[in-house]
């Protein structure tokens, strides 16, 4: 129902605000997540510019590997109008940080094993290579108590719609006070009941 | 302010927390000439704190110390370590409201004599009565301003798009719908301004037209100079002399340290799972079950209300978040009627979620993705819908209790939160959810979800009122049946839950008891 579809940022070098690293706010954040019983490990988003699925994770955990979180990503909140990369601005700090801390990267690399394994027992190919969504989904389902595909969930969840650049796409406003708030601003302008 | 009070100072009424109960009370005191000092266990934030921003005020007001959820329910699952959904800071949860304001009902005060012996529920009419309550009603209504009352003079807020879309399927269903009593100003009153619908009424009024205790209550009550708050002052523990009289409390301030202040009467107000807590990790040796225990009702009967959510998706926009969150309420059920197969009566509150709460609560738990929950999300500037908030059933076993071995950052028992639905909960938000459904088709909406509840923002009755000293904790003035000089003055002292938010109820019956406190003390009572 959202009119902006293929949502591209304008400006490569825009700094997506929604969780930087740095926020000192962002250990409550995980708190919650994990209270809540959804699983992140370091949400943040560097810088984030354009990502493409092959360069954002090949570095710590390979190419292949890369790939099938990437497909993964985009089967847990499937949104296809959206760039591959918002899907990879999520990914792409979990990659990094997988990079300096051995355990996640087991994480990932066994997580990803896993999904291969179960792929190929049910459709007898890789995860990336199953051609329906439906039995990617699957696959998926089989995972989705394991700590694993939890990082991944809670990561985009936060990653996709908690990302202000994406809010104009969902149709949500953000920030309002410094505008005036909404009461002369579509306060009571509906037309269709 | 820089009132300073001695912890030696034992003409001091302690008052434990700075929400709608305690911050209320600290300056209904103050105007009276009575001094308090205002332990919080939070910190104190000023406007420049709050954001528009559903994530990062959750961040930074909400109350994350641990706490376990118990029971056969879907929270305990999708939210194990957050029963509830509460502040830790000055203001406490008046930060973190919606602003509604209603009067409980008549039968709401008399559940026990109007529904009779409920199986399996420990039901119990309220030792006072609306009758009595309503003049404290009124002060309440002005003291806060809200909206559409003729307390104030105030109208409403108008109708936004979401209520008209609410109020246009009320209509077709032939269901009584209005606007929302807010304590949200629509006019300039009180020092405050009016609203200008930024759309984030939960996470802090950014420019304070809604009313909170952080901005009103509290510099008011400072301004006497009779009042001292201490922010970051997390209690530890109550204390009473060998007569069983208190006589202070110990508490941790921001760096550990411990002090102890003296006080002359002490008023709990920590809300539900604290207030409970604090009674019970003061057990003696006089009082080995706990303080106001001798009914072994302290932390027994939390109530939380009957919730849960139902968003419908729609054709074409709705843009639910271009209004006040709860613009206004489908009142149809709120009565009892037993012919609807369930007993009390619940509110359909239309209330929205920013997108980011959306996707976490929309479908929570492991489970919650795929193609079923992002198209919903794709369509959420199309959605429009409710929070249902109905009165549960006080059960007994429904209870905050302290864990055996687990501690929290103080050195505290962990509490162990258990809730789960009375048949009677179950029944009544399966009606809610049959009735939202049938409202919304009737104005052609595509999708209809159902949400489960989320971590409660009401949190009542651990703490109950009750006519009888062997029933309930505290009498009709929220006096510990048990010891004299103890008060609880938050929605613990809550008998039943009724089906409207407790902010209102919390404020008035606040107002009773400082007016009571104050008397008793020049008689030399207390």
């Amino acid at each position: 129902m959202n009119n902006n579809n293929n949502v591209k940022s304008s400006d490569p070098n825009a700094t997506s605000n929604n969780t930087a690293s740095n926020n000192p706010t962002s250990l409550s954040r995980r708190q919650f997540l994990n209270k809540a019983g959804i699983t992140t490990v370091g949400i943040g988003l560097a810088s984030s510019g354009l990502f493409s699925a092959n360069t954002w994770a090949a570095k710590a955990v390979g190419k292949k590997a890369s790939a099938t979180l990437h497909r993964m990503a985009r089967d847990i909140y499937p949104h296809d109008e959206l760039d591959d990369k918002y899907y990879s601005q999520v990914m792409l700090p979990l990659a990094d940080k997988a990079d300096n801390d051995p355990q996640l990267k087991e994480k990932l690399l066994e997580g990803v094993n896993t999904l291969d394994q179960l792929s190929q027992k049910y459709f007898g190919k890789d995860f990336v290579d199953i051609k329906s969504e439906a039995d990617r989904v699957k696959v998926l389902r089989a995972i989705e108590n394991s700590g694993f595909f939890q990082t991944i969930k809670g990561n985009l969840m936060m990653g996709i719609y908690n990302n202000p650049e994406l809010w104009q796409h969902f149709g949500y406003g953000g920030s309002a006070w410094e505008q005036g708030g909404y009461i002369r601003r579509g306060y009571n302008d509906i037309d269709w009941l | 302010m820089t009132t300073k009070f001695d912890l030696n100072d034992d003409s001091l009424v302690v008052i434990i927390g700075s929400g709608a109960g305690g911050g209320t009370l600290a300056n209904e005191l103050a105007q009276k000439g009575i001094r308090s000092v205002v332990l919080e266990a939070g910190k104190r934030f000023t406007l420049a704190d709050i954001e528009n921003d559903e994530w990062r005020m959750f961040d930074k007001i909400s109350w994350l110390d641990k706490r376990i959820v118990d029971g056969p329910s879907r929270l305990a699952s999708d939210f194990p370590n957050l029963p509830a959904w509460i502040v830790k800071g000055v203001g406490g949860a008046t930060m973190h409201w919606a602003g509604v304001a209603m009067r409980f009902q008549e039968h709401e005060f008399k559940m026990k004599s109007t529904l009779g012996t409920v199986s399996g529920a420990n039901v119990l009419d309220w030792p006072i009565s609306l009758k009595e309550m309503a003049p404290y009603y009124e002060k309440a209504e002005k003291k806060m301003g809200v909206c559409g009352t003729e307390a104030t003079g105030m109208p409403f807020h108008g109708e936004s798009n979401h209520y008209k879309v609410v109020a246009a399927g009320a209509k077709k269903i032939g269901a009584h719908c209005e606007q929302a009593t807010l304590a949200i100003n629509t006019e300039a009153r009180d020092g405050r301004p009016s609203c200008q619908v930024n759309g984030f009424c939960m996470q802090g009024c950014k420019i304070g037209a809604k009313w909170s205790t952080m901005y009103t209550e509290i510099p008011r009550a400072e301004a006497t100079g009779n009042m001292e708050l201490r922010p970051n002052s997390m209690v530890l523990k109550i204390e009473h002399d060998k007569n069983g009289k208190i006589t202070g409390v110990l508490y941790a301030d921001e760096k550990g340290a411990q002090h102890f202040q003296k006080a002359r009467l002490v008023a709990v107000a920590g809300n539900s799972i604290e207030s409970p807590r604090m009674l019970l990790n003061s057990a003696s040796n006089l009082f080995p079950d706990g303080l106001a225990n001798s009914s072994g009702q302290v932390g027994q009967n939390y109530m939380t209300h009957v919730t849960g959510g139902v968003y419908a998706e729609f054709e074409k926009p709705v843009h639910m978040y271009k209004s006040t969150v709860v613009p206004g309420i489908v009142k149809e059920w709120q009565d009892h009627d037993a012919s609807r197969g369930h007993l009390a009566g619940y509110e359909l509150e239309i209330l929205h979620l920013g997108l980011p709460f959306m996707s976490a609560f929309l479908n929570p738990g492991k489970s919650g993705w795929g193609r079923e929950v992002s198209s919903s999300l794709a369509n959420y500037d199309n959605m429009a819908g409710f929070w249902i908030c109905g009165e549960d059933m006080a059960v007994e076993s429904n209870n905050i209790t302290l864990h055996p071995t687990e501690k929290d950052q103080y050195g505290l028992p962990v509490p162990v939160v258990y809730k789960t639905d009375h048949i009677n909960d179950t029944r009544m938000r399966n009606h809610a959810y049959a009735r939202s459904k049938e409202l919304f088709e009737s104005i052609g909406a595509l999708k209809v979800n159902n949400l489960p509840p989320y971590p409660a923002s009401h949190n009542m009755g651990t703490n109950r009122m009750s006519e009888k000293a062997r029933d309930g904790v505290v009498n009709r003035w929220g006096q510990s049946h048990d010891i004299k000089n103890l008060f609880v003055s938050d929605g613990s002292q809550f008998t039943s839950a009724g089906t409207e938010n407790p902010t209102l109820t919390i404020v008035a019956l606040a107002i009773r008891q400082a007016e009571y406190i104050a008397k008793q003390m020049a008689q030399k009572e207390l």
